[in-house]
């Protein structure tokens, strides 16, 4: 199984790459989702700092003080334009929801995602996974409040507490559980959409029963599929976080336009290696499954008349 | 006072020994009648008192001998009950509930752990006998007679002027969950405003106020002889010189404390302290540093150490003297963070957190503001309740000038390699985050609410010297602040001789900025209305048409500056044009708006008021500056943060997809 895990986690990402297009389409829908949602904000800084000694504020380092002050003005003309961002961002989830059939599609059939197969995919299970989503808000809402019975617990122990460390330790503890079960939980709903598109199953139901029995019996094998990838995107990401506000100068515009959305990109590629790695795991399964033997009916026992019995 | 808490963390030397005190040494503020005294003593008081640090009480009795200076006989007697305070019913909890404070926001609900008080159990004079029954509660500023933080007592006959009287006072407190600068977290207790402390004669009447949400404290100079009986394991810092410290039989201890020429005795104790000792000498000898440390906050130790040291020598340097032997500096343990950024004579609290950055000057700052406290309000001891500004704002001033010289004049709050902010930004947000509800020289309860009274006592008055600097110059205002500090020190000044002393050190009438900056609520803010260049010839089409050469064609500039807000102040306007040549006018900020004109064979380049930066309270600094050239950099560097922001939000939120 190490093996054959190995072999997936490295296949997934060549799977990735192979159908680049995919990470690519979604990376630009991304993309211009963020430029939209922040058009308004940008047309209004840019009529201010434009022509304007102040901005050098902003651009020669970056000074908060700056920030705020633009903010504390009447009419703020940097006001951040937070509903727009948060308007986008569930789009872009409506967006996911509808992509993620075609690209599980192709993944899963390991076929050229021409654009007809894959809207054709994504539009035949866009409700199946809208469905999905509502059993995950509810599967989520256990977690929600064990998170919120961690937070009062840390404030307790807290104020029970000398050390300042105690309530940090436990809170740290306590993130490491949340943040496990949630991917026990992504594992589990992920592998149901995969199920879903391979079987082409309608029941969601059924699909994430049978995706917990998978889940239950492979379980190492594919937590630690789904963990490597998330390992390596985190790691990406901080490593890229302090290229950009450590070492970047301040004002290296293009650079840091270009790292930024390398960040996005490395984000959102290995989300599709999980489920790549999920798909090619579950073909593999599949193909390895010993297919039960035919029943065949036992043959009939022979009946031979003893000298006792009076014949008919 | 409290400073606004910010942030919090760093890294350590830590001198490790007990608590070692020296006996009071021979500085100019020793103990003992040999040396002169440096104020005033009005009163002297000696306190017993014994902690429970169990239950977070305090069982104490008082002498207080007043010395009736006032120059008329005087029979009534009022007194602070500041603990009092801490119950639902009273002045304090009822402003913050209507206003917020600043370590809570309105509508703030009861918490009962947050319940204080101070009880008086017996109170007899000397030559007049048993007066507790005497005693009433009074309230001078707002008639809420559920409030018992002041009571005055009548003696049977009046205090001839001269005459000393003595009060023999029995109390005890409960301490407080900590809130507003004091009680108990954990194993610590700060023990601050603890006992009944007598009212001030000033400007010919009894000064004694109520204690509110946004007010602080006011008292006679003198001396206090204070024993503190606390168990074994408790490790005590107090503001003064440790004298003695005997062992008890019960397991107890008793440590002897005096101070002189000071107007307030403050303590803590708590058997976690880390004990760091350090020393810093000065123009006046050494001064001792006794640093105590809470659990988890080690790596902060060297940070409020440099700090401390750097604020002694600045101030010693540029204002005057530290004349006592000694700065207690404490660090309140996680969940006592309440009872940090605060002041008390030689006795500072701090703030700071586990994990405080290095590019967060948090421990600094409130090193510097708490110690500056011992110049304005310590030993330049203002009336806190009426001009909190005195106090508050020109130590924020003088913490701006100071952790600019420290820290860097761009760096001197935040320093990040991307992100950075000075002192000076910082006061000036502070100021601008409701900057016209108050004037500065409004009595501190009166002030809308918590937020108006933190931005305009601390943020507008910083903002207000620092633009000051701009007309008289930053050396005279220095040398102004040093004046006032020699003249007033140990005496309770008020704004006006503070801002008379500025005017008498610069030699200017400053009238028309003080009117407007400390006692009115108006805004300045200049704008740049209009900057450009046009053909002078503009109708000559076939002048242009016969391509003339650019360069002689003459251009038509106009520089138009707008006064947007209501505040009159002299600007200056910066003007450059294409050819290298530049042009300076200095508008006297009068009229609502002025227009300078430019004919010259070049084209503008740019234009800017306040080149240098000067005038701090502007309000807006992004309308003062037009270039020709377009630089659309900034915006584009908001956008990338922006963009990635939305980005990376969307892909969080399709991880429920």
């Amino acid at each position: 199984m190490a093996a054959t895990n190995r072999g997936t986690f490295l296949s997934a990402a060549g799977l990735v790459w192979k159908w680049q297009r995919l990470v690519w389409w979604v990376f630009f829908v991304c993309l211009i989702f963020g430029l939209f949602s922040t058009q308004e904000m940008t047309e209004r800084a840019n009529s201010l700092l434009d022509h304007n000694m102040a901005a050098q504020r902003l651009l020669k380092g970056f000074d908060i003080s700056a920030i705020v002050l633009l903010q504390q003005l009447p009419d703020s003309p940097l006001e951040i334009q937070g509903h727009n961002i948060v308007h986008f961002s569930m789009l872009f989830v409506v967006f996911m929801l509808f992509a993620t059939g075609g690209i599980l599609a192709a993944y899963v059939l390991d076929e050229k995602p021409t654009t007809t197969a894959f809207f054709e995919a994504a539009g035949h299970h866009f409700w199946r996974f809208f469905r999905l989503l509502i059993y995950l808000a509810i599967v989520l809402l256990p977690i929600a409040g064990l998170a919120a019975a961690t937070s009062a617990i840390r404030t307790h122990i807290d104020e029970q507490s000398i050390s300042p460390y105690t309530a940090d330790h436990f809170l740290e503890a306590a993130a490491v559980v949340i943040l496990l079960l949630l991917i026990i939980v992504r594992l589990w709903f992920d592998m149901a959409q995969v199920i879903a598109v391979a079987e082409d199953e309608k029941k969601m139901h059924r699909a994430l029963r049978r995706a917990f029995g998978l889940l239950r019996r492979n379980f190492l094998s594919l937590f630690w599929l789904y963990l490597r990838v998330s390992i390596i995107a985190w790691a990406l990401f901080a490593f890229g976080l302090y290229l950009w506000m450590f070492r970047l100068s301040p004002q290296s515009n293009v650079a840091a336009f270009l790292l930024s959305q390398l960040m996005i990109l490395i984000w959102l590629g290995t989300r599709l290696w999980q489920r790549a790695g999920e798909s090619l795991w579950y073909r593999n399964y599949q193909a390895n499954q010993v297919p039960e033997p035919a029943w065949t009916p036992p043959p009939a026992p022979m009946y031979m008349p003893t000298a006792a019995e009076p014949q008919q | 006072m409290r400073l606004t808490k910010v942030f919090v963390l760093a890294a350590a030397v830590a001198l490790s020994c007990g608590p070692a005190f020296s006996q009071a040494t021979a500085t100019i503020a020793s103990a003992g009648t040999a040396s002169k005294p440096l104020s005033t003593r009005v009163v002297a008081y000696q306190i017993e008192a014994k902690l429970d640090a169990t239950k977070h009480t305090i069982a104490a009795s008082e002498t207080l001998t007043y010395k009736n200076l006032t120059g008329l006989p005087q029979q009534t007697f009022p007194f602070h009950l500041y603990l009092n305070a801490f119950q639902p019913q009273s002045t304090f909890m009822t402003e913050v509930r209507r206003s917020g404070t600043r370590g809570n926001g309105p509508d703030s609900d009861w918490d009962a752990k947050h319940f204080g008080s101070i009880s008086v159990d017996k109170l007899e004079v000397a030559n007049a006998g048993d007066l507790t029954n005497t005693m009433e509660f009074i309230q001078p500023d707002d008639h809420n007679t559920d409030d018992h933080t002041v009571f005055q007592v009548t003696l049977p006959k009046p205090v001839a002027p001269g005459a000393s009287v003595e009060f023999h006072i029995v109390f005890h407190d409960v301490l407080p969950r900590v809130v507003e600068r004091t009680g108990y977290a954990h194993d610590f207790d700060m023990v601050g405003q603890w006992f009944p402390k007598v009212g001030v004669w000033w400007k010919n009447a009894w000064n004694c106020h109520q204690f509110h949400a946004n007010s602080e404290f006011f008292a006679d100079f003198g001396t206090f002889d204070v024993k503190v009986t606390v168990p074994q394991n408790e490790i005590v810092g107090a503001g003064g010189d440790l004298v003695s410290s005997v062992n008890n039989s019960d397991g107890t201890k008793t440590l002897s404390y005096h101070s002189e020429d000071v107007h307030d005795f403050s303590w803590t104790a708590s058997p976690s302290f880390t004990v760091v000792e350090d020393s810093w000498t000065g123009s006046q000898g050494p001064v001792k540093i006794h640093l105590l440390m809470s659990p988890g906050h080690m790596a902060s130790t060297q940070r409020y150490l440099d700090a401390e040291k750097g604020t002694l020598r600045l101030f010693d340097q540029w204002y005057g003297p530290y004349p006592y032997d000694r700065i207690t500096m404490v660090d309140p343990p996680h969940g006592g963070a309440d009872a940090g950024g605060m002041e008390y004579p030689t006795l500072i609290t701090l703030g700071t957190a586990v994990h405080m950055p290095q590019g967060v000057l948090a421990p600094e700052v409130v090193t510097e503001h708490e110690f500056g406290h011992q110049y304005w309000y310590g030993m330049v001891a203002t009336n806190e309740f009426e001009e909190a500004w005195l106090d508050e704002g020109i130590n924020s001033y003088t913490e701006v000038k100071v952790m600019d010289a420290l820290y860097g004049s761009n760096t001197s709050a935040v320093n990040f390699p991307f992100a950075q902010m000075s002192e000076s930004g910082l006061q000036k947000i502070s100021y601008l985050g409701d900057p016209d509800s108050d004037p500065i020289a409004r009595y501190a309860w009166l002030f809308i609410n918590s937020n108006s009274y933190g931005g305009i006592t601390y943020g507008k008055t910083a903002t207000v010297l620092l633009t000051l600097e701009k007309v008289i110059g930053e050396d005279t205002l220095r040398q102004a602040l040093h004046t006032y500090f020699m003249r007033y020190r140990f005496t309770h000044p008020t704004g006006e001789d503070f801002l008379k002393t500025i005017e008498e050190v610069s030699g200017k009438n400053l009238r028309w900025y003080f009117n407007q900056a400390i006692y009115g609520t108006q805004i300045l803010d200049y704008s740049l209305a209009d900057a450009h260049s046009d053909p002078r010839k503009w109708w000559d089409t076939s002048a242009r048409g016969a391509k003339v050469s650019e360069k002689d064609e003459v251009y038509r500039t106009y520089v138009v500056v707008e006064r947007k807000g209501e505040f009159v102040f002299p600007v200056d306007v910066d003007v450059k044009f294409d050819d290298g040549s530049t042009a300076i006018e200095h508008w006297d900020g009068q009229d609502r708006w002025v227009r300078y004109q430019y004919d010259r064979k070049a084209k503008i380049q740019s234009a800017q008021i306040d080149a240098h930066n000067q005038i701090n309270m502007d309000r807006d600094p992004f309308n003062n500056s037009f270039t020709e050239d377009s630089d659309p950099r900034a915006a584009h560097k908001l956008r990338t943060i922006w963009v990635f922001a939305s980005e990376w939000l969307s892909q969080l939120l399709a991880w429920l997809t």
